[in-house]
């Protein structure tokens, strides 16, 4: 019994701790410093998504002994799989050239030196990771630094809380002259940031990493509702602190530094540090995690051993795949694209292929051939049809605009 | 897919891009904005450095992304649509240009004079917003 409550306090940890990433912190900044409290909404929506879907993966994989990916094409096919698979590919191959970058960023601004130095630096060491470390390491390890992002709520505190002048803008958004097409691109970059594929397949392949069973349903349960809901609290935090202090300042976080002088203006030199090293370990943890999660989906509907308990030897075309997609994520940060750009673009690509990705899934979690009498139920299916419906409207419309419109 | 529900759903992104494309404002507003925004993250950056809010080495990082950033703006900003008079947008270049000095070298001792880029930031940054806003 102690040994499960141990597990699950791990498990809430990690999951809070590895909330955050590149996108989340892209996102959340600019919705504070653009539009006050005005996004809150769109981040709560956001975290009960990804409650449900955390929830229905993990019950999924601990009852059917199934990965996610093993699912899908067992039962739509393997040509259906290869649909969501190119997807998934390419957004979040986008979405790991932006990680690399943040973590890249993150060095630059404690050491002052140029980023493009850093990034392949950064790529080599999540590689090193991936191939060397253990899957606790990886799951545990970045996680466990990440708790930091509960000094974003420290930094409101000591800036006084949030001011009641802030609260209307909670329902009444300051909308500047032509910011509503910003608005939109952000409330799907909320949603794409926060509701990533990637996320599943990790989670999924780690429950059958750690022999999950028809036992670990608290486990997935407690975890999926408290660890992302207090993991959501440092993205409001940043929306908020992005809010207090640089909308006043007439700044629209356009670069990730930007938003450490949000946390600089309470606690000096310590707070730009804790902010670059909070960006460090949520860019670093999420890095893994898309290595990792493409890899996984790769190897489990290709057929190929897998498995970071297992040496390189032993599943060869699983590492070569986390090597190649790594290559891939280097190739795209040196076409010089900024990083915080990129994670931005990269959210809204997946905000738009979430229906891609996740319908299968729904119906997947309503077969009970799979999942006997722990199927979804309809408020569970009509929740996150509502939201995905919501992502893919708000991305479709609002990414041509951007294109269109040279960014925001 | 039948070819009328291609036709359909082609149709309605396009319905969907024109119709976001009113409210997208002039060029010219957009790109002062922004400009007024990043000249007021570096005024910021340099006075919290020199108040030790964060490091120099913070600082200089942050300066590369705003120089990146903000390099090119002033030809973006003459062929922008909606441009003011020759006379605004003449003011508007002096200020950038000056600004864009501190940009590209910003004073990250204590052995120079940090009080003048910022003040020099600011006014750039004032301007462009207010000719955003306009």
């Amino acid at each position: 019994m102690k040994k499960q409550w141990l597990a699950i306090a791990l498990g809430i940890m990690t999951a809070t701790g590895g909330f955050l990433d590149a996108g989340t912190v892209a996102t959340s900044g600019e919705a504070g410093a653009k539009f006050g409290l005005g996004l809150i909404w769109a981040v709560l929506l956001a975290t009960i998504a990804v409650i449900l879907l955390v929830e229905m993966v993990g019950r999924f994989t601990a009852v059917s002994q199934k990965t996610y990916a093993d699912a899908i094409r067992e039962d739509f096919g393997f040509r259906f799989y290869l649909l969501p698979l190119t997807a998934e590919i390419i957004a979040e191959s986008l979405l790991l050239a932006a990680e690399l970058g943040g973590m890249a960023i993150a060095l630059s601004l404690l050491t002052g030196i140029s980023y493009h130095v850093f990034f392949p630096l950064a790529a080599l060491f999540v590689w090193m990771m991936a191939w060397r470390g253990s899957f606790d390491l990886i799951e545990n390890g970045p996680a466990m630094l990440g708790l930091l992002t509960l000094s974003f709520v420290a930094g409101i505190i000591a800036l006084g809380g949030i001011p009641l002048t802030l609260l209307p803008t909670l329902w009444k958004p300051n909308f500047q002259q032509g910011t509503v097409a910003d608005y939109f691109y952000l409330v799907a970059g909320i949603l794409g940031a926060t509701i990533s594929p990637y996320l599943l397949h990790f989670y999924s392949s780690g429950a059958r990493e750690e022999n999950w069973s028809g036992k670990s349903l608290l486990l997935n349960r407690v975890t999926a509702i408290v660890g992302m809901s207090f993991g959501s609290l440092g993205s409001m935090a940043l929306v908020v602190l992005g809010a207090i202090v640089l909308q006043p300042l007439n700044i629209t976080s356009n670069t990730l530094g930007e938003l450490g002088l949000a946390m600089a203006k309470p606690f000096g030199i310590v707070g730009s540090f804790l902010f670059a090293l909070v960006l460090f370990t949520t860019c670093l943890g999420a890095a893994l995690e898309i290595t990792l999660a493409l890899s996984y989906n790769v190897s489990q509907g290709f057929g190929w051993e897998w498995g970071e308990g297992k040496k390189p030897v032993e599943a060869a075309r699983f590492n070569l795949a986390l090597t190649i997609f790594l290559l891939v994520g280097v190739a795209i940060g040196l076409i010089g694209v900024d990083p915080l750009q990129l994670a931005l673009f990269a959210s809204t690509v997946i905000a738009l292929f979430l229906p891609i990705s996740l319908a299968p899934f729904l119906i997947i979690m309503n077969d009970s051939q799979y999942l006997g009498d722990k199927t979804n139920k309809r408020f569970t299916n009509i929740a996150i049809i509502c939201i995905l419906l919501i992502a893919f409207v708000v991305a479709i419309v609002s990414l041509p605009l951007v294109i269109i419109t040279g960014g925001g | 897919m039948k070819k009328g529900e291609a036709i359909g759903i082609g149709l309605l992104w396009v319905l969907l891009v024109t119709a976001g494309c009113q409210i997208v404002p002039p060029g010219f507003s957009q790109t002062a904005g922004n400009i007024g925004s990043a000249f007021a993250a570096a005024e910021t950056t340099l006075r919290y450095a020199h108040e030790g809010k964060i490091t120099y080495a913070y600082a200089a990082s942050s300066f590369a992304s705003y120089q990146s950033e903000l390099s090119g703006n002033d030809q973006t900003l003459v062929s922008a649509q909606g441009a003011p008079s020759s006379a605004s947008m003449h003011s508007l270049l002096a200020l950038y240009q000056e600004a864009m000095q501190v940009v590209n070298a910003p004073c990250l001792s204590a052995a120079c004079n940090w009080q003048r880029q910022v003040a020099s930031l600011d006014r750039a940054s004032q301007a462009f917003l207010k000719a955003g806003n306009a």
